[in-house]
């Protein structure tokens, strides 16, 4: 057990180079790159918070748009609703109004058909009833239809010759107005009994196909007719009483 | 018997001779060396750590905990000297398994310089933290009257920490080769495991003295001092 001072001296600087080499290879790159990654992870622990905290903002920015955007779709909801339903009405309404409009149109076209049935069924009522009325009076009496209404309206005419006189003036013009041509022997007749009543007056004849059958006398302002318009109404009412009744029965067969 | 590696002589370096405690104590700063510049040299913070580093990692910090236990804050100065003391007393009395190592710390020689440096650097380190005259002033406490006898307390410090490892680290050695001699095949096994054992802790111990004188003589650190510290 002895000193070797000579030793102890380089054991001595080894020591100290070991030192050297140990802080230049072994602690200062371990604490440095200890500490460089305590830094970094406290750098990214730090990133970290703010990006949660960016995150957090951006979530409460998006939940508050996200709201915002419920609001606005209940909302454009509401509106279109509303709005279909203003156009529904709209639509309903002019629907209606087009289908009361059709149905007036309808009812106009029947109403026309109607009167046009009805006239048709007037002047042919009247041309069967003048030609029965012809018919039975040739047959039953041997006379004419225009010589029995030439006689009536001479009858209907005897007892109002004075207001007709006071009417017709200082004209002294009598014009008898008939549908058909009246037979030159009615005419003679008609002449002869108006020149009778009153005398010193030109008798006239003019046709009109517009006119219901029979005559119209016309002097002056005065004015005398007899037409089978009153008989026809009467066929007229007594068809469409039968056509009602015949209705009435088909209703009521149907109900039972 | 050789007791000492001083007394052996391994080669020649142009003409000087060099003896087996000085050569393996290169061997064991070679050792050390080549070992940390291996795992440090590609040592980036991009790179990941691997398996090598974190053990590094855990074996520094480790030193570096311990002496800001015994010091009182961190000190990296002080981890430099206190550290490479625990390596190399720990690395030179693991190496006592290889068969034909004779480790450094069993000469005196070793453990003398180790205590001389431990003896320098007590004042050093004090005269560092406090100042010169702070430093000489703890000479004088708790009154002058206690000079000489603080005076020789610092003397026997280096001298304890100096017997004491080579008496640990010398008889471990002494007694595997005396075992050896005369049962070769058994107790020598259980020798070496013992000498292991009580190498690491004699180099536990060298170096939380080492850090404890040290930590003694300087004053109480903070945080702040550890910027100052670091070089």
């Amino acid at each position: 057990m002895s000193i070797d001072w000579i030793t102890v001296a380089a054991q001595i600087a080894n020591f100290l180079v070991l030192v050297w080499l140990l802080k230049r290879f072994l602690y200062r790159p371990i604490l440095d790159g200890i500490d460089a990654r305590e830094a970094e992870i406290t750098a990214r622990m730090q990133e970290a918070a703010q990006q949660k905290a960016e995150a957090a903002a951006v979530e409460a920015e998006y939940q508050q748009k996200l709201r915002a955007l419920h609001v606005a779709q209940s909302e454009m909801q509401e509106k279109v609703r509303k709005e279909a339903e203003a156009q529904r009405d709209a639509l309903l309404a002019e629907a209606q109004q087009r289908m009361e409009h059709e149905h007036e149109n309808w009812q106009a076209h029947l109403d026309d058909e109607a009167r046009k049935y009805a006239a048709r069924l007037h002047a042919a009522g009247a041309d069967a009833l003048l030609s029965l009325t012809r018919k039975a009076l040739s047959d039953l009496a041997d006379e004419t239809l225009e010589a029995r209404m030439a006689h009536q309206l001479v009858r209907k005419i005897r007892p109002m010759t004075e207001e007709l006189r006071r009417a017709a003036g200082q004209a002294g013009a009598a014009t008898i107005t008939s549908r058909d041509p009246l037979p030159p022997k009615v005419q003679e007749t008609l002449t002869a009994d108006l020149t009778a009543l009153f005398p010193g007056t030109s008798v006239g004849f003019e046709t009109d196909t517009e006119q219901a059958p029979g005559l119209v006398l016309r002097m002056g302002g005065a004015q005398v007719a007899w037409s089978i318009d009153s008989y026809i109404d009467g066929l007229d009412a007594l068809i469409s009483d039968q056509l009602a009744r015949g209705a009435d029965l088909k209703v009521q067969g149907n109900g039972h | 018997m050789n007791l000492s590696p001083d007394q052996t002589i391994i080669l020649h370096l142009w003409g000087v001779p060099i003896n087996a405690t000085i050569f393996y104590t290169w061997v064991v700063m070679a050792l050390l060396t080549v070992v940390s510049m291996l795992i440090t040299h590609n040592l980036r913070p991009d790179v990941p750590p691997n398996r090598w580093r974190t053990t590094l990692e855990v074996i520094v910090q480790g030193i570096q905990g311990q002496i800001e236990e015994i010091a009182q804050g961190p000190s990296r100065r002080l981890l430099y000297f206190s550290g490479t003391l625990f390596l190399f007393v720990a690395m030179s009395n693991l190496l006592l398994v290889v068969p034909g190592f004779e480790p450094p710390t069993s000469s005196l020689s070793t453990t003398t310089a180790l205590a001389i440096s431990v003896l320098i650097a007590v004042p050093l380190f004090g005269v560092s933290s406090r100042g010169v005259v702070g430093y000489l002033k703890t000479y004088l406490q708790p009154s002058f009257v206690m000079l000489p006898f603080n005076i020789i307390s610092e003397f026997s410090r280096g001298i304890s920490l100096a017997i004491r490892l080579y008496g640990n680290i010398m008889s471990g050695a002494v007694i595997a080769a005396i075992l050896l001699g005369i049962a070769p095949f058994f107790f020598p096994v259980v020798m070496d495991v013992l000498g292991l054992l009580t190498g690491m802790i004699q180099a536990y111990i060298f170096a939380i003295l080492a850090t404890v004188y040290i930590s003694s003589a300087t004053a109480p650190r903070t945080r702040n001092q550890h910027d100052k510290d670091t070089p």
